[in-house]
């Protein structure tokens, strides 16, 4: 039987409602590290606007926290610039990942997809393309689940720059999101492979913490890719 | 340069990473070792992304990291445990709350 127009539409209407529940558990996480960053954007010695625009032309936390406190501290531009740019390298990392996946695309629709690819949507995406099943409803998945993403981020940061400095420091709510990543690893440990990846990962991390412009944070992902390719396919 | 054109010089910036492979795609790689690949970028850079935010906590506590170090422990723990991601920070958050508000510094 031919599957009709309103048929496949409700269909990619199901996969994209699908992508946005799968991204939930991230909101959690996300949401108050948004929270965060609208509160030191506030109180930043930089108009309120500006940093607030970082959720939208950045869109990448750590990059907009970098951006925000080197404004704040009255750093040279092109620091903050480079510095930027430097945390958010492993952006070419995701995009080299989920390319393939984009592949025959339209040129607008992979412009679009680019601008939501951040950690959490690239993981949702990623976790859904990696399944069988028919590519068209992967790429509505993963729209979806990038959109939810995205306004919750710009809503996030827009309650935390309204809040200011009402939300208590104690709350520690910069812990958030490492700890959140840290529950994404470990659920991720099935193989030996996936393993070494990690560990590589956080002892390149580890040694590389004080390299400038966040440039161990990209040597720590080169690492644990590399580790993990070179894992032998009987090991993994 | 004012913070306006910093934020934007950025975001172009981010925008053209998040694209460049993106718009090379079709020129890049093989299937079989894109999919091989692909499969470490999560578990590497979710890796490193954690153990940069809580090293860069440690530094910010002092004496007082004994907190986050138990939290990331516990959350590790509750992970392995019940097998949801979720249950590192709501294991590891009231951790570091409780340790915090038991010990100095």
């Amino acid at each position: 039987m031919a599957t009709t127009t309103a048929e496949r539409t409700y269909a990619r209407r199901d996969d994209a409602a699908a992508g946005a529940r799968a991204m939930v558990p991230w909101l959690l996480g996300v949401a108050p590290y948004g929270l965060v960053i609208g509160v030191s954007a506030a109180q930043a010695d930089i108009p309120t606007a500006a940093g607030w625009l970082t959720g939208l032309a950045i869109y990448s936390g750590s990059a907009q926290v970098a951006t925000i406190e080197l404004l704040d501290a009255g750093a040279a531009s092109l620091v903050v610039v480079a510095t930027a740019l430097a945390i958010n390298m492993r952006l070419i990392i995701y995009s080299g990942a989920i390319a393939g996946y984009w592949r025959g695309m339209p040129r607008w629709w992979r412009g679009l997809a680019a601008y939501l690819l951040v950690d959490p949507s690239f993981a949702v995406g990623v976790d859904r393309y990696q399944r069988s099943g028919d590519r068209v409803g992967a790429h509505a998945y993963y729209l979806g689940g990038a959109v939810a993403l995205w306004v919750t981020w710009l809503g996030a940061i827009s309650v935390g720059a309204t809040l200011g400095a009402r939300l208590p420091a104690g709350l520690h709510l910069e812990f958030v999101i490492p700890l959140f990543l840290v529950g994404e690893v470990v659920a991720r440990l099935g193989t030996p492979a996936m393993c070494r990846a990690s560990l590589t990962a956080v002892a390149v991390a580890v040694v590389g913490c004080s390299a400038p412009l966040h440039l161990g944070l990209v040597g720590a992902i080169v690492a644990g890719i590399a580790v993990g390719v070179a894992t032998p396919r009987s090991r993994r | 340069m004012n913070a306006w054109l910093v934020v934007v010089t950025v975001g172009v910036g981010s925008y053209l990473f998040r694209l460049s492979m993106v718009a090379l795609a079709g020129r890049v790689g093989s299937s079989d070792r894109f999919e091989r690949t692909s499969a470490f970028v999560v578990p590497s850079a979710f890796a490193a992304l954690a153990t940069s935010g809580i090293v860069a906590g440690l530094s910010g506590y002092g004496a007082g990291s004994i907190a986050p170090l138990a939290a990331v422990g516990i959350a590790v723990v509750a992970v392995r445990r019940t097998g949801r991601p979720q249950a590192a920070m709501v294991a590891g958050m009231p951790t570091l709350w409780v340790l915090h508000a038991l010990l100095p510094g």
